[in-house]
């Protein structure tokens, strides 16, 4: 909004200024960008339940309250395998049951679409081609 | 006793105490009894900037978005408080006073205000003189504040386009304005122009003025939430008719609050103005528009 007038040759530059949190993306944990990092859904969720992910989960606090915080992340890991596990199995479900069913519902729709809007869906389609 | 014998301390007055930016300052450093021992003297001017920042963890981890699953409607978010204030002090100049064979007894500084100085204000920035004094012994530390003010010619305002925060955007919001930049406890006389694109149920428009402070620390994680205000909300028209093709011109006036703190942008944090308008259908099912347009406020003349 505001631009600074042109400097007195004689003032100091201004100093540079800091980042917002939009400028900066997202904020995780190195462990955790890694695992997110992974273009195979099996390796993601095996990655969020390896220790190091866990642990991770309490970076950026400060001392002490960090090490409190792994020490209780040690005693619930065998509960967040499980969540993780149980995640997995419902994603796995989702696809097997739930998702043929949409696919099969919206076949009309993709196929007016692919005869009415070629380019549309072409972009689409390589859009989630590129996800996976 | 020498252990106990204090060092007297010093005093650090600046005048005058209320400058605007690209003028001259001066800080007079008074010592009650001249200090001894002293290896160094200096004075560093600068302000002390205020922002926010969090301090819990990082932000986006896979445990904080625990918090937002659906299995965890009803409890209490553990997000809370995870946000905090704080200050930074952002030197800009360093002064050496001179030391006459390890004793101090005072000095002076001179220091110009530079023209990017954000203006003071307890929400973002407080500016001082700051003594230190190295010595064999307990350290002396002084301050001297004093209040930079920032008038219409110290910033260039650049318009920005006004944002559309809520809303389908049937009814186009636009916010006129004579001018950008007003001074703390000045009326702002504008219009709002409706135009509508189809036909709308009546509508009831209010408008009122707000700040924010944006947080972009350098190191430590900024706060999404951020310190703000905002004006009362001033009613300024019911049943307006909205019909497709015939805009419609709502003038408003809205009082500035004296003591207002300028816009400013500092190295931790921003202080953004705006004025918000609000556009409720007589007819609930059509909702609100709602836009927000940046504007400038300065406190000096």
């Amino acid at each position: 909004m505001t631009a600074v007038p042109p400097l007195d040759p004689n003032e100091p530059p201004p100093p540079q200024r800091g980042l917002t949190r939009e400028e900066r993306g997202r904020d995780v944990s190195e462990a955790q960008a890694e695992a997110e990092a992974e273009t195979s859904k099996v390796k993601q969720y095996l990655g969020a339940m390896s220790p190091k992910f866990v642990l991770s989960q309490a970076d950026g606090y400060p001392v002490v309250i960090k090490q409190f915080l792994q020490f209780c992340l040690i005693l619930i890991y065998p509960a967040w395998v499980f969540g993780v596990l149980v995640g997995a199995a419902i994603h796995l479900l989702f696809y097997v049951t739930i998702y043929p069913v949409l696919w099969l519902l919206f076949w009309p729709v993709r196929a007016w679409q692919k005869k009415n809007n070629p380019e549309e869906y072409e972009a689409t389609r390589q859009k989630y081609a590129k996800k996976k | 006793m020498r252990l106990f014998k204090s060092s007297g301390g010093a005093q650090v007055s600046v005048t005058p105490e209320v400058v605007r930016p690209r003028q001259t300052v001066t800080a007079t450093v008074i010592a009650a009894k001249a200090i001894d021992k002293v290896s160094a003297a200096t004075v560093e001017w600068g302000y002390t900037n205020f922002y926010r920042y969090r301090w819990a963890g990082r932000a986006d981890s896979a445990a904080v978005q625990m918090n937002d699953s659906w299995w965890m409607i009803g409890e209490v978010g553990t997000d809370a408080g995870s946000e905090k204030d704080t200050e930074d002090w952002v030197g800009v100049t360093k002064v050496e006073l001179p030391v006459a064979g390890g004793e101090f007894s005072g000095g002076s500084s001179s220091f110009t205000v530079p023209s990017w100085a954000p203006g003071s204000s307890e929400v973002i920035a407080r500016w001082s003189a700051r003594l230190t004094i190295e010595r064999g012994g307990r350290d002396v530390d002084a301050r001297g504040d004093f209040a930079v003010v920032i008038g219409s010619d110290n910033i260039q305002v650049t318009d920005e386009p006004q944002q559309r925060t809520g809303g389908d955007g049937e009814t186009d919001v636009d916010i006129v304005l004579p001018s950008l930049t007003y001074r703390a406890g000045e009326t702002i006389y504008g219009s709002i122009v409706l135009t509508p694109h189809a036909d709308m149920s009546d509508g009831e428009i209010v408008i009122y003025w707000g700040h924010r402070l944006i947080s972009h620390p350098l190191v430590r994680t900024p706060a999404i939430g951020g310190g703000g205000k905002s004006g009362p909300t001033i009613k300024l028209g019911k049943g307006i008719p909205l019909r497709s093709g015939t805009p419609v011109t709502v003038p408003f006036a809205v009082p500035l609050p004296e003591d207002a703190p300028p816009t400013a942008e500092a190295v931790h944090s921003s202080l953004v103005w705006f004025l918000q308008a609000t556009l409720h259908y007589s007819k609930w099912t059509q909702g609100i528009e709602q836009v927000r347009r940046r504007i400038a406020v300065v406190n000096a003349q």
